[in-house]
C-alpha cells in the first residue's frame, strides 16, 4: 500500500504544480472584480451615487459623465441577488450615499440565484469582492481553489489576454465597462438569439427579488437616500424578440416601486428609440459612444429632483 | 455531489484515507464508514430524501427475513407481495402518478367526459429507480430461495446504497456484491490502480466527449425548427455519443471507485458502438437493467422457451418496462417500441444470438461487412433515441419530419470540427481497447513507465481543458 501511495504521489505532483500556477494566475492578476473591491475599500466612504446592475448597466453607465462622486459597481451578469449583498456590504461604509441606481432588464427580476450565470461568478463574489456569499457552502473546494472555478481553456483564454494585453481588467477606474468601442460593434442580429434565450427563464415570478428591492428600498428610506431604477435601452431587434406581457410586467412592477415609495423614481429607456443601432456593440449593449448618450440622459435624471 | 466535481474529488481520498488506514481494516468498521459515507453523499442531494432510502432499505430487510423464516409458500408469497407493492409504490407515486393520471384525463377528455384530477408536485428522488430494483431483486432472490437473507443491518444497507451504484447504477445483484460485503477486503495495488484508471477514463467520457457533445445537441434540439436535415442528423448522432459518454463514463468512475475500495460491481457497457445488430447491441449497452429484467421479468413469463408468438410478447413486455422505467412520458414509450420492432426480425429469424464475441476479436481491424454492420446499427439507434432526447412525441416526429426534406444533402450550418476530432480520437481508442473491460485498461500497459504516465497526463489535460461546467449526468433524473 506505501508503495502505491508512494507512486500516487509522484504521479500527482506534476498535477499538483500546474494547479499552484493556475491559482497563482487566479489570485495574482487583478480583475474586474479585484478592481472594484479595491476601488470600493478605500472610497466607498466619498461615494455619493452608486450604480449596480448587469452588463448592460456596466457598459452603459459611465461615472465620468454624472455629477459628483459615483461609481460604477455593477458587473457581467450581476444579478440582484448579488447587487443586495454588494449593497449589504457597503451601505453602512457610504456616509455620503444620495442615491442607490439599480438597472432592472429584461431578466433581472426573475433571476434566480446559483443558476447558469453564477455558476463561476460567485467564487469570484466571495474571493474577489470578499462577500459573504450564502449560496456557496462551505463545503464547496472552489470556495478556496478559484483554479477549479473554470476549464483550462478558458484560463488559457484569460492568460493570453493578459500576455497580449498586460491586463484582463475590462473597466475604468469608475467601474464603467471600456472594451465595447463602436469600431468594434457587431449588428444586432449579429447576437440577438443568444442574448434573448439567455436572458429568457420563462418566469415570471418576481417575488424574491422585489422583496430584496423593498428590503434595501426601507433601508435607504430610513437614512434618507434615493432610489432609482432605470431600465436601460436595449437594440430594436432585442426588444421586438422578447415576451412583450413579460415586459410590461417588469415595467408595471418598476412604476409600482415608484408609486409605492417616496424616495424611489423610475427612468424607463429600455424602448427609447434616441439610441439607434449605431449606439449598440451589439444587441443589447450600448457601446463607448451610446455609454456617453446614456450616462448623459440619465444623469439629467438624476439631477431633476 | 456529482463524479464529475472538485467536491467528490475532496471527498472520495477522505473516505478512501478513512477506510484503509483510520478502520485498521476492521470489516466492521470498514462497512459503517462505507454505509455513512453513502448517506451523506446521497443527503448532499437532498436530505429529506435520505428517510425514504433507509425505509426502503429496511421494509426490504425486513420482508427478505420474514419471506426466508416463512412457514409456507403463502406466507412467503405474502411477505414477498408486500415488499414489492411497497417499493414500487413508492416508485408509482414520484415517478408515474402523474403521467398515469394525465395520461387517463387524457383519455376520458377524448370521449368527452370532463375530467378533473389531483396531480402531486414533487421532484423525484435521486436514485429512486436503482435503489428499488435492488430491492426487489434482494426479495425476489430469497424468495427463490436462491440466497439467504442477509441478517446484518449494516451490511444490508451498505448493499443498497453503497455510494458508487447508489444514484445510477449499475443494477446490482445481492448474489453479486453481498459477499463482497461480507467479506474482508484486501488491498491489491493492481486492483487500485486499476479503479483509478478506470475513474480516469469515465471522466474522459464525461467531461470531453458527453459534455461537449451537448452543448451542440442541446442547440440542435432546442431549435429543430430552424435546422437543416443534415443538422438534425448531425444532432441527433452527437446525442447517441452524449448519451454513452454521459452513462457508460458514469458506470466506468462507479466501478472504478468501488475497485478502489475493493469492490467489484456489475459491468454495464461493453462497447455497444460495436454492436453488428441491435440484439448485440442490447447485450452490451445498460447490462445491469437488461440481464435484470431479463432474470425477473422476461424468465418468469416464459422467457424464450415459450412458443414463438409468446417469446415476441415478452420481448414487447421488456421493451415497454425498459421505456417506462426510464421516464413516465410517451416518447420512452415510443423510443422502446421502436427498439423492440428492430428486435423482432432478429427473434423471428432466430438471429438474435448471432454475435456474442466482440467484433474482429481476433483482427485489428473489421470487414467491409462488418463496418457496413455496425454503422447500420449505430443508426438505427440514432433514429430511436430521436425520441429518447425530444421534449415530447409531437417535438420528435417534428425532429423527424424536418430530417426528411432536400436540406439533408447540405453541410450542416455549424460543423462542430473540434467535437468530431474528439469523437474521433474516443472511437479510436474505445477500438483499440474493445476486448478488454473498459477501453484503457491495458493502453500502453507494456510502455516504459514515461510514455505510460504521458498517456494519463494527457487524459487529465484534456479533462481539465475541455471541461464545461459541470453538467448533470443524464441517467440522474431516471
Amino acid at each position: 500500500m506505501k508503495k502505491t501511495a508512494f507512486k500516487l504521489f509522484l504521479f500527482l505532483l506534476p498535477i499538483a504544480l500546474a494547479w499552484g500556477c493556475v491559482e497563482y494566475f487566479y489570485r495574482s492578476v487583478p480583475n474586474n472584480y479585484s478592481v472594484k473591491y479595491d476601488y470600493m475599500e478605500a472610497h466607498a466612504d466619498e461615494v455619493e451615487t452608486l450604480l449596480l446592475g448587469s452588463s448592460h448597466c456596466f457598459y452603459a453607465l459611465d461615472p465620468e459623465y454624472f455629477s459628483g462622486q459615483v461609481f460604477n459597481l455593477s458587473n457581467i451578469s450581476q444579478t440582484l441577488y448579488f447587487d443586495a449583498l454588494l449593497f449589504d456590504q457597503y451601505f453602512g461604509r457610504m456616509p455620503k450615499l444620495k442615491r442607490v441606481v439599480f438597472c432592472i432588464e429584461y431578466s433581472n427580476l426573475s433571476h434566480k440565484e446559483n443558476t447558469r450565470e453564477d455558476v463561476f461568478r460567485k467564487y469570484y463574489y466571495q474571493n474577489y469582492l470578499h462577500l459573504d456569499v450564502p449560496i456557496v457552502s462551505d463545503f464547496d473546494p472552489k470556495k478556496y481553489s478559484l483554479a477549479f472555478t473554470r476549464s483550462l481553456e478558458q484560463t488559457w483564454e484569460s492568460y493570453e489576454r493578459y500576455d497580449f494585453f498586460g491586463t484582463i481588467v475590462d473597466c475604468n477606474p469608475n467601474g464603467w465597462g471600456n472594451n465595447y468601442p463602436k469600431v468594434y460593434r457587431y449588428e444586432p442580429s449579429y447576437n440577438v438569439r443568444e442574448r434573448l434565450e439567455a436572458h429568457e427563464d420563462g418566469s415570471v415570478d418576481f417575488s424574491a427579488n422585489a422583496a430584496r428591492l423593498n428590503r434595501i428600498i426601507v433601508q435607504c428610506k430610513n437614512r434618507n437616500v434615493e432610489v432609482v431604477i432605470v431600465s436601460l435601452p436595449q437594440s430594436q431587434l432585442y426588444t421586438s424578440g422578447l415576451n412583450r406581457k413579460k415586459l410590461n410586467l417588469i415595467f408595471a412592477t418598476c412604476h409600482q416601486f415608484a408609486a409605492q415609495n417616496d424616495n424611489v423614481r423610475y427612468l424607463n429607456l429600455f424602448e427609447d428609440r434616441r439610441f439607434t443601432d449605431q449606439d449598440f456593440f451589439d444587441a443589447d449593449h450600448l457601446n463607448d459612444v451610446g455609454a456617453v448618450k446614456c450616462s448623459k440622459v440619465v444623469d439629467e435624471f438624476l439631477q431633476q429632483k | 455531489m456529482l463524479f464529475n466535481t472538485i467536491t467528490f474529488a475532496v471527498f472520495l481520498p477522505i473516505v478512501l484515507v478513512l477506510y484503509w488506514l483510520a478502520t485498521q481494516r476492521n470489516l466492521r468498521h470498514q462497512n459503517v464508514l462505507l454505509l455513512v459515507a453513502s448517506y451523506f453523499f446521497y443527503g448532499c442531494w437532498d436530505v429529506r430524501f435520505l428517510l425514504l432510502l433507509v425505509f426502503s432499505t429496511a421494509l426490504d430487510y425486513y420482508t427478505g427475513i420474514r419471506i426466508y423464516e416463512a412457514e409456507n409458500k403463502k406466507h412467503k408469497k405474502w411477505w414477498l407481495m408486500t415488499s414489492i407493492g411497497i417499493n414500487l409504490g413508492f416508485l408509482g407515486i414520484f415517478k408515474y402518478y402523474n403521467f398515469f393520471v394525465e395520461s387517463f384525463a387524457d383519455g376520458l377528455s377524448l370521449v368527452g367526459v370532463p375530467t378533473h384530477f389531483w396531480f402531486l408536485d414533487v421532484i423525484l428522488p435521486v436514485g429512486i429507480s436503482f435503489y428499488t430494483f435492488h430491492g426487489i431483486s434482494y426479495i425476489v432472490d430469497i424468495y427463490r430461495d436462491k440466497i439467504s437473507p442477509e441478517r446484518n443491518f449494516v451490511n444490508y444497507s451498505v448493499f443498497v446504497s453503497f455510494f458508487p451504484l447508489l444514484v445510477a447504477g449499475p443494477i446490482e445483484r445481492a448474489t453479486h456484491l453481498l459477499p463482497q460485503i461480507r467479506n474482508k477486503r484486501i488491498f491489491s495495488s493492481q486492483q487500485f490502480n486499476d479503479g483509478l484508471r478506470q475513474i480516469l477514463w469515465g471522466l474522459f467520457k464525461k467531461v470531453v466527449i458527453a459534455d461537449n457533445c451537448g452543448v451542440f445537441v442541446d442547440d440542435i434540439f432546442n431549435h429543430s425548427g430552424q435546422q437543416s436535415g443534415s443538422s438534425l442528423v448531425l444532432g441527433a448522432i452527437l446525442f447517441s455519443f452524449q448519451l454513452y459518454g454521459d452513462f457508460s463514463g458514469y458506470s466506468d468512475i462507479a466501478l472504478g471507485t468501488a475497485r478502489l475500495f475493493g469492490i467489484e460491481l456489475l459491468r454495464n457497457f461493453s462497447f455497444p458502438y460495436f454492436s453488428r445488430d441491435i440484439a448485440e447491441f442490447w447485450r452490451r449497452w445498460h447490462m445491469s437493467l437488461t440481464t435484470w429484467f431479463k432474470d425477473y421479468v422476461y424468465i418468469p413469463l416464459g422467457g424464450s422457451k415459450a412458443s414463438k408468438w409468446l417469446n415476441v410478447r415478452n420481448v414487447f413486455i421488456i421493451f415497454l418496462l425498459s421505456g417506462i422505467w426510464h421516464g413516465a412520458s410517451w416518447k420512452f414509450v415510443c423510443w422502446a417500441m421502436i427498439n423492440a420492432l428492430y428486435f423482432l426480425p432478429l427473434l423471428l429469424s432466430n438471429k438474435n444470438r448471432k454475435h456474442l464475441e466482440i467484433v474482429a476479436y481476433d483482427r485489428t481491424f473489421p470487414t467491409v461487412k462488418e463496418v457496413w454492420q455496425m454503422v447500420a446499427t449505430f443508426m438505427l439507434t440514432v433514429f430511436s433515441r430521436i425520441f429518447f432526447r425530444a421534449d415530447d412525441v409531437h417535438h420528435a416526429f417534428a425532429f423527424i419530419k424536418g430530417i426528411f426534406n432536400e436540406t439533408l444533402f447540405t453541410i450542416p450550418e455549424m460543423v462542430p470540427t473540434r467535437v468530431l476530432v474528439l469523437i474521433a480520437i474516443f472511437m479510436g481508442i474505445e477500438w483499440s481497447g474493445r476486448r478488454n473491460g473498459y477501453a484503457i485498461a491495458h493502453t500502453l500497459q507494456k510502455a516504459p513507465k514515461p510514455l505510460q504516465w504521458s498517456f494519463y497526463y494527457g487524459i487529465i489535460f484534456a479533462i481539465f481543458y475541455f471541461s464545461n461546467s459541470g453538467q448533470q449526468f443524464i441517467y440522474f433524473q431516471f
